[in-house]
């Protein structure tokens, strides 16, 4: 816990307990002197957290017209309402139908004619094969789930209420079936905004992708109208529906701040940490950690999947550059990705380990940061942790700890005898401990100034299943035998681990246990090192890691029947949107 | 995750609900002024007669209705065994064929039937054409029964009087049925 020296004024120059203490100082660990402008400092009950989630304000208006759509839907099953709405639509429509002439008729039948099932098909079937291309899975499903559901919902909801096409007026368009909701609006403004929702980055592209939707769905809707094809409420209500709804469905499925819509390279579980985000960050460092970080930024994207990592720039107490640190942003999105990472495990290959998911994004950074201070104190040589801010409550949270300036991977350099033996000693640190890494690989092994550094401990577990810490060991190996040979690596080992213990080690290993990263290297090495391994260790029978488990079986059954529901959900969505 | 499941399984249990709930597409409109029935009247717009739904006999069904412009279809489905669906197409004129006339269904009607064939099976044409449109009803019966789905398909299928429509839909819901 943060202490404040007596006599230090509150939001002054703040002593960290915990990595800057007297205690770690002594342990080899620099203490952390920080001020910034405003200082640690506890957040008041009804103060905004740093990043409040932010509704915005055409959500709100959206949302009431999905009220008076609802409300209205409703009154027209009701004889008395529908009579006197109707009156009113007729009142608008008798004013249009003194416009008409020929050539404006003639017009408005083409346009009308844009609101066609064919362009519906075209643009969603496009939608489709670029999110598919572009890999965008959640909004693919968010778009199917919301596009298609509100096409089947507007395919139905006509039969609830049941309106005739507009009286007393001479139709000049094509129509078909009952009036309330427009079709035709409704689908078409559906598919618009699937795109402008799920394909088109925020900001000034967005606007006018929005923009020309609207130009589309004005033509469109003063089409209907004037053709005397729909009553004004039928199209405000496809308005709504395809529309309004849709948008903020989208906004509450993929929130823009968690599911950034970017065609930029690189892994999309990173999280735009500038602008708001980035104020935020810098902020609740500087309130919750007494960190006066003046700039941050992303930092070795393509090594992380499950957060995104940033470079953090201190500033010490006298103004001067501070130590760097590194911190990882979790959300709500890495949340997810981890608990489908180890649904599919689980699967795929029964319960490894303890593969329980996270229930939140605050117990995820929790265990990471818990994990961070028992390795410390086990002396593994791990970054140090500094604890984490919360950005948004439940939803994102940064871990800051030790960064290492001047670090790189092992084997990008051969290594020397003293690097392997620092590398398996390590292992055997990590097994005095009782704890197992679970994902050691090169881009986790670093060395700076030679010694050797152990990070991302995300995955480490207290009180592993015995062979999943033999396979630490066998990954470690492997990992520093990409920069030397195996013979050697292997006489290296038997200075700190038994033959039986080398030989359990390869015998648990398999394809699955081996990091896609250290797989992909081993691949492009060439060598079988794996076999070279098993070769020099005493003989021994593979180490059985599938699991099998009445849970197992049911949640592989549960997964298949979701699936085939899926699909036949999927199928009858597209048949009744129209898509097939 | 358990959170979810639930979740998924109340969303899957609601639709379900929704489902069971709501209107069939397939629901024809019945022989009572409104709007449903008006939707009808006005695919065909000069037509003196609307056919819509008098009383569904029993172990009767009707499927896939659609009302376009210039155009009502609907499907009756009897479930006696052998029986095939009756198409029934309301449009502004019937084509030309070599019916029989039958007694007229109401005023103003001529009603005629065209036999495709009588035995194995009952299959043919029914048509009801009165000014400015037609009905026509093209059945497969099962030799037999036939008798008895001729005259429940009569009861089914009823005709309503376009003036009839006019009056009430004015009177009750302040609305013109053109023209």
């Amino acid at each position: 816990m943060p202490t404040i020296p007596s006599g230090q004024p509150e939001g002054g120059v703040v002593v960290m307990d915990g990595p800057g203490s007297e205690a770690e100082a002594a342990r080899g660990i620099a203490p952390v002197l920080s001020t910034s402008p405003v200082g640690r400092r506890r957040r008041p009950s009804g103060e905004p957290p740093p990043l409040p989630r932010r509704i915005e304000p055409s959500t709100k208006v959206y949302a009431v017209l999905g009220a008076v759509a609802g409300t209205l839907a409703v009154g027209l099953t009701v004889r008395p309402v529908l009579a006197a709405v109707t009156a009113a639509d007729l009142a608008v429509l008798r004013l249009l139908e003194d416009l008409r002439f020929d050539a404006l008729s003639s017009l408005m039948r083409s346009l009308q004619a844009l609101g066609s099932q064919w362009t519906v098909r075209l643009v969603a079937w496009a939608t489709i094969a670029v999110l598919l291309g572009f890999r965008r899975f959640q909004h693919l499903a968010a778009y199917l789930l919301f596009v298609l559901g509100g096409s089947l919902v507007t395919s139905m909801l006509p039969f609830t209420i049941g309106r005739m096409r507009p009286a007393d007026i001479e139709i000049l368009g094509r129509w078909h079936g009952y009036s309330y909701p427009s079709e035709p609006v409704a689908e078409l403004a559906l598919v618009l905004a699937g795109i402008t929702c799920t394909m088109v980055p925020k900001g000034r592209w967005r606007t006018r992708t929005a923009a020309g939707a609207g130009v589309l769905l004005g033509a469109v809707a003063a089409a209907q109208l004037y053709l005397g094809v729909d009553h004004p409420t039928d199209v405000f209500g496809a308005l709504v529906l395809g529309w309004a709804l849709p948008v903020v469905a989208f906004r509450l499925a993929v929130p823009e701040e968690v599911f950034p819509v970017s065609y930029r390279r690189g892994r999309r579980a990173h999280l735009d940490v500038g602008g708001r985000r980035g104020e935020a960050i810098v902020r609740a460092l500087d309130h919750q950690l007494g960190l006066d970080v003046p700039s941050l930024e992303p930092f070795a994207l393509e090594g992380s999947a499950g957060s995104t990592p940033l470079r953090l720039h201190t500033r010490d107490a006298e103004g001067g550059e501070g130590p760097l640190l590194f911190g990882k942003l979790y959300a709500r999105n890495h949340l997810r990705s981890d608990r489908w990472y180890k649904l599919g495990r689980t699967v795929l290959y029964g319960r490894l380990e303890d593969e329980k998911p996270f229930s939140s994004v605050r117990r995820l950074v929790e265990y990471e940061d818990h994990m961070l201070r028992l390795l410390r104190d086990a002396g593994l040589p791990t970054p140090a942790p500094y604890g984490f801010v919360e950005i948004t409550p439940e939803r994102e949270y940064v871990i800051v700890m030790e960064f290492y300036p001047g670090a790189s991977e092992v084997g990008t350099a051969p290594v020397d005898d003293a690097t392997i033996d620092e590398g398996l000693g390590v292992v055997r640190r990590l097994w005095d401990a009782g704890v197992a890494h679970r994902d050691i690989k090169p881009s986790n092994v670093l060395v700076q100034d030679g010694r050797v550094r152990l990070i991302d401990v995300a995955f480490a577990t207290v009180r592993p299943t015995p062979w999943r810490q033999a396979v630490d060991l066998a990954n470690m190996m492997l990992t520093l035998a990409l920069s030397s040979t195996p013979e050697r690596v292997y006489q290296r080992a038997l200075l700190l681990f038994a033959p039986d213990d080398i030989a359990e080690a390869f015998a648990a290993s398999r394809s699955i246990t081996v990091p896609s990263q250290l797989r992909a290297l081993l691949r492009a090495d060439g060598r079988d090192l794996l076999g070279a391994f098993r070769a020099l260790a005493p003989e021994r029978q593979p180490v059985p890691i599938q699991l099998w488990s009445v849970r197992r079986v049911g949640l592989s059954l549960a997964v298949l029947a979701l699936a085939v529901f899926g699909v036949s959900l999927l199928t009858a969505y597209l048949q009744v949107a129209g898509l097939l | 995750m358990t959170r979810r499941l639930a979740l998924l399984a109340a969303a899957l249990l609601g639709s379900s609900a929704l489902g069971a709930c709501a209107p069939s597409t397939d629901d024809v409109p019945a022989c009572e002024a409104g709007h449903r029935l008006a939707l009808v009247a006005q695919t065909v717009p000069d037509a003196a007669y609307v056919p819509c739904i008098d009383s569904l006999a029993e172990g009767w069904s009707t499927q896939r209705f659609e009302a376009n412009a210039g155009r009502t279809r609907f499907v009756l489905v009897p479930d006696r065994a052998g029986s095939r669906s009756v198409r029934v197409t309301f449009q502004p004129a019937c084509e030309a064929g070599a019916g029989v006339p039958t007694t007229p269904r109401a005023d103003g009607v001529r009603t005629s039937i065209e036999l495709r064939s009588i035995s194995p099976r009952y299959a043919g044409t029914l048509s009801d054409a009165f000014p400015g449109g037609c009905v026509t009803y093209a059945f497969d019966f099962p030799r037999g029964p036939h008798i008895g789905l001729m005259a429940e398909l009569d009861a089914t299928v009823g005709l309503f009087s376009r003036r009839q429509l006019r009056v009430e839909l004015r009177d009750q819901l302040g609305v013109e049925l053109g023209p």
